[in-house]
């Protein structure tokens, strides 16, 4: 049979069993076109010429012709690029004409590779290319065209230049740059500031007052707002160290772990359920957001909290906690319908890889899945090595179906695991066993790993071993045989080894920028998760060289490094520009005064909850359900069984303790910039909308706090100027204006004269426009 | 700030990769606001980004497309669930005759990949309309009536047979969660033509949204700006847009002006951060779209002509009929993309008839047949049909088989199914694409979902492989990074 005759109608036959003309299409390609009509060589260059040229011209050589840029290095202008190919290899085989790849392609049988991308070819020309194919492609008599092709180059290489960049050369500690207004800086790192503030010509910035400071330090550290009583304490405190006295207090509050917890879980995309149609619940994800807050309040060195993640269960003595840390690598989106279930396993092991890498390394390693990094010096091999340290986790679910295996991912696990007699329990908790989210493997052996050729988990070409990116010096991973009976390879927990290990620059200098950016508003490097040529260089590469270097000498001590950075005068400053500020560092790149701030939408809310006394401090546990809108719950596609339900005093906890869930986000929250739960977060947008004032001004949640702020001040046998002078100072923490009582009186005496409000509305109306002031959501 | 001249920059719009950073927040001076200063420029004093010099730049404020484009307005209806395209649009005589026979075929659905099917033939005739002589089955006749406005293809492809990633692909270009919508895309790409409504609606379906919820309509990696606002039909429209009980408009008026005293006393000495300005703003702008929004979907001030012309007069039709009243309610007040789903939740609420293909269809085409054909004639009688896009289709079609051993079920079919478009510059009364004789596969000029999405930005004057936002290293497209071609040939 050959394509020319399948056109056109079948034959029906009329029996139960009916040939159907497409699937006998679909078989052309397996096809035989043109043996039949064995032809002369000249034959051949007429049928290119005529009927095969035209066709490659028409559909291929957009993106094949220009042997700068050819798709995937295929160029079909010449014999010899046929011949040599592209990464997927030769495009025709002259020893078994039927079996060549560009037939394969051109075929459309397979669905992972279908060319041309637009629409399969028509039949009439799928028939001239088999035959032509089959004649041995002749392209005509220029054989000088041959020569046109050169040998495909190597193109990786390791340049100087790659080596020189800011982030991967090495690090040395950068000697303190001299100032000449030598008062003003208090530790070093008011000297890598001033002396680029000074060589613009400025002055350096003044200091910020103490209510604004306190407030700074309150929102940076706890996310919480200090109260009027705590900032007045603060602003009358003459003690010289009153300033190092309240970092350390903040620094002790457990409300610390929860604030630079949710940093962390926005960096770690961290939700509690899967995404996709059905958005399971992932058992126990809470256990990995306590674990971070807890790992945090405990000042965990930060080496040891990545290696808990990412191998806490390889460690020598793992632990309930350590375990549960392992949740880290179960936290992504995970499709239980997968089209392609190979494709859909390295979806996954790709989002690990791609958070671990860009999270704690600052590299866009994930750039390089499906050819070399386009920036920077990664090659293709380094990702499938890099991504080999993660190939013996098992995976969510094995094999085809629906249902996910729970097995290997959730277990029950005595809480006080790796600890011995009279030690404390890592996890507090009744003696019976918990449920755990965590990762598991499939053993000592992982399966083999190779590059995938257009990341196609169908192409794989060479095998590779784990081993680290080769710009970060390739150092051998230290695999050592594992025992039969281990049920990990050892992989991870030997990656975990060299990202942790105090001589890795790289993870100290990426932590060193996100703890600026969390302090500052932005990171030395403004792309924290890509310190490479796709992000923007560092404005003070030897500041945060030199902080890098502290913060490994401070045994990696985040705590230690607040303090650092805290007690500067430089974080003292006040968001005021000085004069000739804004016309010398219009985008602030000197730091010359500092960046005034929205709170987040955490913080939004829990200061909200905080101005009206609900909140509810409890510390960790399962997640709560604050009431969700019904028409936000009528968008779930299952809206009866989309959202749970709270107490007003489960409704009042921290918002980073609401339940996370994909495809059902908290609407104020995610109007005000919660990080996204698919990707993940390095820096989180600051939008200004009028869906949020819509929001706080008309939603539910405001409605019910402006009463509750109400309820609260309920003045006793005050006056209205007493109440309002109340609320408002509780809601700002600091004094009242006699023209913002006047005004605040004002609106409550017009809204009964003109309105008809009772005095409780009135008051209420008042409440709530304390708690939509900008001053409110804004940080000096 | 040195730069790396080496390093490759967004040029999207003129935009450096490092103004784009401002823009969308990769920096603290970031201001992203929905248009407000355009119509009204009470603070365009103050409407400078933190630098004090560079004029502030509205996010969502109407931008000029890359060339000039027919479309100024979408409206997608998206049959949610799949319908089937061998008994709507796509005329498949020879499938008929083979109804309950069992036939080697490759079909690969909810139900797996299989090599046989028995064959469910049409369960509906088929007719000619128009002058273009097109077959459409007896499920649309009025819709038929609108054939030769309408270009039909017939060849679509996607990569997913499965409604979680199909719906994602549908509506982002990507299998996987976490990009932005096509509706985020166009507002990213031209911004909205009113700043008192969202510039990306969705209307969805009473029984409840798609699978995945929000998902469909998020901005994913873009600033949340540029995300779909869902709006209800009946009751209040946006989510928050009516006060709490008992605080009438003039009340808010009152508690509007004292805040923004409040405000400016606040911002008077910080005139530097143009975020404060623009929140206050904010307050304005919304309070404007309390005023707008229920007056765009307010529908007493329409003919009772053009409410039997939607099926508003229908018991089955007036809920659809409704949504596609507001739709181009919404168009005439300058919203740029507007989704409207025909189906929800799960099941037979929505068009994946699994089970019985005929009771299924009967039921979703009778609500959607009449509106869908009065939206088409309802814009071409306001002469909005030329500058509004209206795309038909689900996130895929679905098999000429049976899916169970009994019942006219049928399964997915992401590898040949019917969309089609009508309006903004399509050519009307043409087809293009075919499947096989039997309905199952696209033989013939395929087509993907990545074309569908480059016709539509190019309809609106966007260039499909030049739009492009900058995130986790890679120029991000709609389209992908390998680009895609719109399809020329339903192009008038």
């Amino acid at each position: 049979m050959i394509a020319g005759t399948m056109t056109g109608r079948a034959q029906r036959t009329g029996s139960a069993s009916v040939a159907a003309p497409a699937i006998l299409l679909a078989l052309l390609s397996a096809g035989h076109g043109g043996a039949q009509t064995a032809q002369t060589p000249a034959d051949g260059i007429k049928l290119f010429e005529e009927n095969v040229q035209p066709v490659l011209e028409r559909n291929c050589f957009m993106c094949h012709s220009d042997p700068e840029r050819a798709e995937n290095g295929l160029l079909l202008t010449t014999r010899a690029g046929l011949l040599r190919g592209g990464e997927r290899g030769p495009a025709i085989s002259t020893s078994e004409p039927a079996l060549s790849l560009l037939l394969h392609a051109v075929g459309y049988e397979d669905e992972q590779l279908q060319m041309p991308p637009s629409g399969r070819l028509a039949d009439g020309d799928l028939d001239a290319i088999r035959q032509w194919v089959q004649l041995g492609a002749p392209f005509g008599g220029d054989e000088d065209r041959l020569s046109e092709v050169a040998p495909a180059e190597d193109a990786f290489e390791i340049t100087d230049a790659d080596r020189e960049w800011w982030s991967v050369r090495p690090l040395e500690r950068p000697d303190v740059p001299a100032v000449a207004d030598t008062d003003w800086p208090l530790n070093p790192v008011d000297h890598f500031l001033l002396a680029k503030i000074e060589a613009a010509g400025l002055e350096p910035p003044p200091a910020a007052d103490r209510r604004a400071l306190i407030r700074r330090a309150s929102y940076d550290l706890t996310g919480l707002p200090p109260t009027l009583e705590e900032v007045e304490a603060f602003e009358h405190d003459q003690r010289p160290d009153a300033w190092e006295r309240l970092i350390d207090r903040l620094l002790a509050s457990p409300h610390y772990g929860e604030r630079w917890g949710r940093h962390w879980l926005d960096l770690v995309r961290y939700a509690e359920t899967d995404g996709y149609e059905r958005d399971r619940k992932k058992p126990s994800a809470w256990r990995y957001r306590d674990w971070v807050i807890d790992a945090l309040n405990a000042d965990m060195p930060y080496n040891e909290f990545l290696t808990h993640q990412l191998a806490g269960d390889e460690l020598d003595k793992p632990t309930a906690a350590s375990v549960i840390a392992t949740g880290y690598l179960r936290l992504g989106i995970w499709d239980d319908e997968p089209t392609d279930t190979a494709l859909a396993q390295y979806d996954d092991l790709d989002s690990v890889l791609d958070v671990t890498s860009r999270v704690m390394l600052g590299m866009s390693i994930g750039c390089a899945r499906c050819h070399n990094h386009r920036g920077d010096p990664i090659p293709q091999t380094d990702y499938y090595r890099m991504l080999s340290f993660f190939r013996g986790i098992a995976p969510y679910k094995v094999g085809g179906g629906n249902q996910p295996t729970p097995e290997n991912y959730t277990d029950w696990i005595p809480p006080d695991l790796g600890t011995t007699e009279g030690e404390r329990p890592v996890v507090e908790g009744p003696p019976h066993l918990i449920e755990v989210l965590r990762v598991k493997e499939i053993g000592p052996e992982a399966p083999p790993t190779h590059v995938l050729i257009r990341g196609n988990p169908h192409a794989p070409a060479e095998r590779v071993e784990p081993g680290f990116p080769l710009i970060l010096g390739d150092a051998d991973p230290g695999l050592g045989e594992r025992a039969a009976d281990s049920p990990t390879t050892g992989r991870r927990r030997a990656l975990a080894r060299w990202i942790a290990d105090d001589g890795n620059l790289r993870t100290s200098r990426v932590m060193a920028n996100r703890l600026w950016q969390y302090h500052f508003g932005r990171g030395l490097s403004p792309t924290p998760n890509d310190l490479g040529r796709f992000g923007e260089p560092a404005t003070h590469p030897e500041l945060l060289d030199w902080l890098a270097t502290e913060f490994t000498a401070r045994d990696w001590s985040l705590k230690a490094m607040h303090r650092l950075i805290m007690t500067s005068r430089a974080y003292r400053m006040s968001s005021r520009p000085p004069a000739g500020a804004l016309e010398a560092d219009p985008g602030n790149d000197l730091f010359s005064r500092f960046n005034m701030r929205r709170l987040t939408a955490e913080e939004i809310r829990d200061s909200v909850l905080a101005a009206t006394g609900r909140l509810n401090l409890e510390l960790g546990g399962p997640s709560v359900y604050p009431p969700m809108p019904a028409e936000v719950l009528a968008t779930a596609s299952r809206p009866d069984a989309a959202w749970g339900e709270a107490t007003l005093e489960q409704a009042s906890r921290r918002s980073v303790y609401i339940h996370v869930k994909r495809s059902l986000l908290h609407p104020l929250l995610e109007s005000l910039d919660m990080a996204d739960t698919d990707s993940t977060c390095p820096v989180r947008f600051t939008t200004t909308q009028p869906t949020q004032a819509l929001m706080m001004l008309n939603g539910e949640f405001m409605s019910d706090q402006a009463r509750a702020l109400g309820a609260r001040i309920d003045g006793g046998d005050g006056t209205v100027e007493e109440r309002v002078t109340e609320a408002l100072e509780a809601v700002l923490a600091r004094r009242a204006h006699p023209v913002e009582v006047a005004r605040g009186l004002g609106l409550i005496e017009e809204l009964q004269r003109e309105e008809g409000f009772d005095p409780e509305s009135a008051f209420a109306s008042y409440s709530l426009l304390l708690l939509n002031l900008n001053e409110f959501v804004y940080l000096d | 700030m040195t730069q790396d001249p080496d390093r490759p920059r967004n040029t999207f719009c003129g935009q450096t990769r490092r103004e784009f950073l401002w823009e969308a927040g990769g920096a603290f001076t970031s201001v992203a606001l929905a248009g407000m200063f355009s119509t009204d420029n009470f603070l365009a004093a103050q409407t400078v980004a933190a630098d004090g010099t560079t004029e502030w730049k509205n996010p969502l404020a109407a931008r000029p497309p890359h060339f000039d484009g027919p479309a100024k307005a979408v409206i997608f209806l998206f049959m949610y669930g799949g319908p089937s395209q061998v008994d709507t649009f796509d005329y498949k005589p020879d499938l008929y005759p083979l109804d309950g026979k069992t036939i080697e075929i490759n079909t690969k659905g909810r139900g797996g990949t299989r090599n046989q099917g028995r064959v469910v033939g049409p369960k509906w005739q088929f007719k000619q309309y128009g002058e273009c002589g097109k077959w459409v089955s007896d499920l649309f006749p009025n819709v038929g009536g609108c054939v030769d406005d309408i270009a039909f293809i017939h060849s679509m492809t996607a990569d997913a047979p499965l409604h979680g990633s199909a719906m994602l692909q549908m509506n982002s270009g990507r299998i996987l969660s976490g990009s932005p919508a096509l509706g985020s895309w166009v507002n990213y790409g031209l911004g909205t033509e009113n700043e008192n409504l969202p510039g990306f609606v969705v209307m969805l379906d009473p029984t409840g949204g798609p699978i995945s919820g929000a998902k469909n309509w998020s901005s994913g990696y873009m600033p949340a700006s540029y995300q779909g606002t869902v709006i209800r039909s009946s009751g209040t429209p946006i989510l928050a847009l009516d006060p709490p009980p008992g605080m009438s408009r003039e009340a808010q008026r009152r508690l509007l002006d004292r805040l923004r005293e409040y405000n400016e006393e606040h911002a008077a000495p910080r005139a530097e951060n143009s975020e404060l300005a623009a929140r206050i703003a904010s307050y304005e702008l919304a309070y404007r779209m309390q005023q707008h929004a229920p007056e765009a979907v307010d529908l007493s001030g329409e003919s009772e002509e053009i409410r039997s012309l939607y099926g508003l007069d229908q018991d089955r039709t007036k809920d659809f009929g409704r949504r596609c009243l507001l739709a181009r309610r919404l168009v005439e007040r300058g919203v740029r993309f507007i989704q409207v789903y025909s189906g929800g939740n799960h099941n037979d609420n929505n068009w994946d008839a699994h089970g019985d293909l005929v009771k299924n269809h009967e039921y979703h085409a009778g609500a959607t047949d009449l509106p869908v054909a009065g939206l088409l004639r309802d814009l071409k009688q306001r002469g909005l049909l030329d500058s509004t896009l209206v795309i038909w289709g689900g996130e895929f079609g679905r098999q000429p088989t049976a899916e169970y051993a009994e019942g006219t079920g049928r399964d997915h079919n992401a590898y040949g199914f019917t969309m089609w478009m009508a309006g903004g510059g399509i050519k009307g009364g043409t087809s293009v694409g075919e499947t096989d004789e039997l309905g199952n596969r696209a033989e013939v000029d395929r087509f993907h979902v990545k074309n569908l999405h480059a016709t539509i930005l190019q309809q609106l004057g966007l260039d499909p492989n030049a739009l492009s936002y900058f995130h986790a290293g890679l120029d991000q497209k709609l389209v992908g990074v390998e680009g895609a071609e719109p399809i020329h040939q339903i192009v008038a």
